[in-house]
């Protein structure tokens, strides 16, 4: 509950939501319109196509492994940066938001240069390996983690300051050693924090497009399969697609966040 | 020695620094660092505990030379403020925290503390009293060789707090292990303390029995933190008859001769307010060798008591009971007899 307050008039309060509204309903509108575009036949339609299936769950799959990685190379550093000073902190941290800042079409651009056919990574690993970043999902998960990291990185690290360092001292003092007070104490408490990271992780590379379509066209997701549907046949079956997977996105982000934050037991969280 | 022994630690740590500290004290006592905030109480204790290494010196604990040892291999029971306790786990689950608690120690532990009914709760459920339990179990099951208490009452409001306190006095006395306890309350070291050590700036102003330190502190700093409320700048007259008579302005005081030292001219005469009494009248009392008529200058309350400031020509400070006060009709302006036995009167170098 918010405690009430008499500070503010009721006629600010007022005006602000009345101009706070128009911003809702900008929101809204446009996907309320893009449902009621839409006949139970056509979404029928497009879900019967074999592609868009297949782009949709190449999405979700490509995501999920996208925040698996976000995981396990983005907490390491969120711990660093929410425990530890050290020289060039600051620049870290900026390197960390980086993606956030770069356009993602050029972020598609440099990630050729690096996972291309002849990129400094791409050509390497193609020749020793086989395995080729272009054309399969190796390259959408790339072009996911690149524009998504950060979110991972900047959330857990509030999880991991929100640890009261006494704890992991305390839990010091009790024999366990420092990886243990990691496992036992600190990642526990950390929880939140890291999960809230992952599905903002998860629910920004569902929507990628810029990166993904510059880095790897084929195999399409799902974003790209609707500019696709949109070229080739115009409003009809792109939008019955976007109209879908919107619902199937929404779906798991809701899903997640529940995950994340729902299980809230009377006097603290699980 | 097979207490705790401190030798020697000095750390610096740029902004704050701990110099040569050295005490030690028995397995089974409980050892007060007594100081203001910022003098290094905590730094100390984690310096102890091991999270930082000293520059010098050498920490024993129970014969066993824990200074390189790593915080996990010391066997320290460390006792913070709120007791910080796992928030995600329940009262049993931080209990077996520690690789050392086997199922059997656990229970005990548990049984000992009286937490058997608690063991599903989640720390935010349980009461103060049940937090110190907790924390104190959850300590125990490591079988700790040395607890270490950081200001653990002081968010506390003053009457959990004193409950709090005679309930670890009680279990600190009937555990026998040894605890290092730091504060900035005379009061929780007067309590809780076998010997006393008073912190400052980083470096022991004085370690001793409390009431050594409450009664001879060292210097002023000490004097003027254990309460010692009135410091009177005086000059050695003579020394003999076991008694110190010195000048105080235009007055004369007289100290027991405890074996001041004879060259000693200028002292600081240390009385606290408790040792000063009030009377109607002079009395004929030869045991009381300082009597003065004082005027009452200003009173304050201090809970149960009165704090009288006096003029006796110097300035001096005593506290009263009600009924005292009522008796003695103690308002600004009354005049009355102040008599200081010439034990009380403590001598520091100036």
């Amino acid at each position: 509950m918010t405690p009430k307050t008499l500070v503010p008039s009721r006629g600010l309060l007022l005006t602000f939501w009345l101009i706070g509204g128009i911003l809702l309903a900008f929101i809204l509108i446009p996907l309320l319109q893009l449902y009621a575009a839409q006949t139970p036949a056509s979404l029928a339609h497009v879900a019967g196509m074999a592609e868009v299936r297949d782009a949709i769950w190449l999405s979700l799959v490509a995501a999920f492994f996208t925040a698996t990685f976000a995981g396990i190379f983005g907490v390491p550093l969120a711990y660093l940066l929410a425990r530890t000073a050290f020289p060039g902190k600051a620049l870290v941290e900026v390197i960390v938001d980086l993606p956030l800042a770069v356009p993602h079409t050029v972020a598609g651009i440099a990630l050729l240069f690096v996972f291309g056919r002849t990129g400094v990574i791409g050509g390497p690993v193609s020749a020793l390996t086989g395995f080729q970043f272009w054309g399969t999902i190796g390259g959408v998960v790339i072009a996911m983690l690149y524009v998504s990291a950060p979110y991972t990185v900047n959330a857990a690290r509030v999880g991991f300051e929100s640890v009261d360092p006494r704890l992991e001292k305390v839990a010091r003092t009790l024999g366990a050693n420092p990886w243990s007070v990691f496992r036992r104490v600190t990642l526990p408490l950390a929880r939140r924090g890291i999960l809230t990271g992952l599905t903002l992780t998860y629910a920004r590379s569902i929507s990628e497009f810029g990166a993904v379509i510059i880095l790897t066209y084929y195999p399409m997701t799902a974003p790209v399969k609707i500019y696709d549907l949109f070229l080739q046949f115009g409003l009809g079956d792109s939008s019955a697609m976007a109209a879908l997977y919107l619902l199937v996105a929404l779906s798991l982000f809701i899903l997640f966040r529940h995950l994340a934050y729902g299980r809230v037991v009377p006097g603290g969280r699980q | 020695m097979n207490g705790i022994v401190v030798k020697n630690i000095s750390l610096n740590l740029g902004a704050f620094a701990l110099h040569d500290i050295s005490f030690e004290f028995d397995s089974g006592e409980t050892f007060v660092i007594l100081g203001p905030s910022g003098a290094g109480k905590s730094v100390l204790l984690e310096t102890l505990a091991g999270f930082y290494h000293p520059d010098a010196g050498q920490i024993r604990i129970g014969g066993r030379d824990v200074t390189t040892m790593p915080p996990e291999a010391r066997r320290i029971g460390f006792m913070f403020q709120d007791y910080a306790l796992f928030p995600h786990l329940t009262v049993m689950q931080n209990v077996q925290f520690p690789q050392r608690a086997d199922p059997s120690r656990v229970r005990e532990v548990l049984a000992r503390l009286g937490l058997e009914h608690l063991t599903d709760r989640k720390p935010v459920n349980l009461s103060g009293g049940e937090k110190q339990r907790v924390a104190l179990a959850r300590a125990l099951a490591a079988d700790p060789a040395l607890f270490l208490f950081d200001e653990p009452l002081s968010a506390l409001d003053a009457r959990t707090r004193d409950t709090l306190r005679e309930e670890l006095k009680t279990l600190l006395r009937q555990l026998g292990v040894p605890a290092i306890y730091v504060t900035h309350d005379q009061a929780e070291a007067l309590v809780l303390a076998d010997r006393i050590a008073v912190l400052r700036d980083g470096r022991l102003q004085q370690t001793g029995r409390p009431a050594e330190v409450f009664n001879a502190p060292a210097n002023e700093f000490v004097a003027n933190f254990v309460g010692v409320e009135t410091m009177l700048p005086a000059q050695i007259m003579k020394v003999s008859d076991n008694f110190v008579s010195m000048t105080v302005g235009d007055k004369t005081l007289y100290a027991l001769d405890r074996g001041v030292d004879r060259t000693l001219r200028s002292v600081l005469a240390c009385i606290r307010p408790e040792d000063v009494a009030l009377s109607h009248s002079p009395s004929s009392d030869a045991g009381a060798r300082n009597q003065f008529t004082a005027r009452v200058v200003s009173v304050s309350t201090l809970g149960p008591l009165f704090k009288i400031a006096l003029d006796a020509g110097f300035p001096l400070v005593a506290y009263a009971a009600k009924q005292l006060y009522l008796d003695l009709k103690l308002s600004p302006g009354a005049s009355v007899t102040a008599s200081i036995d010439a034990t009380a009167i403590h001598l520091i170098a100036r």
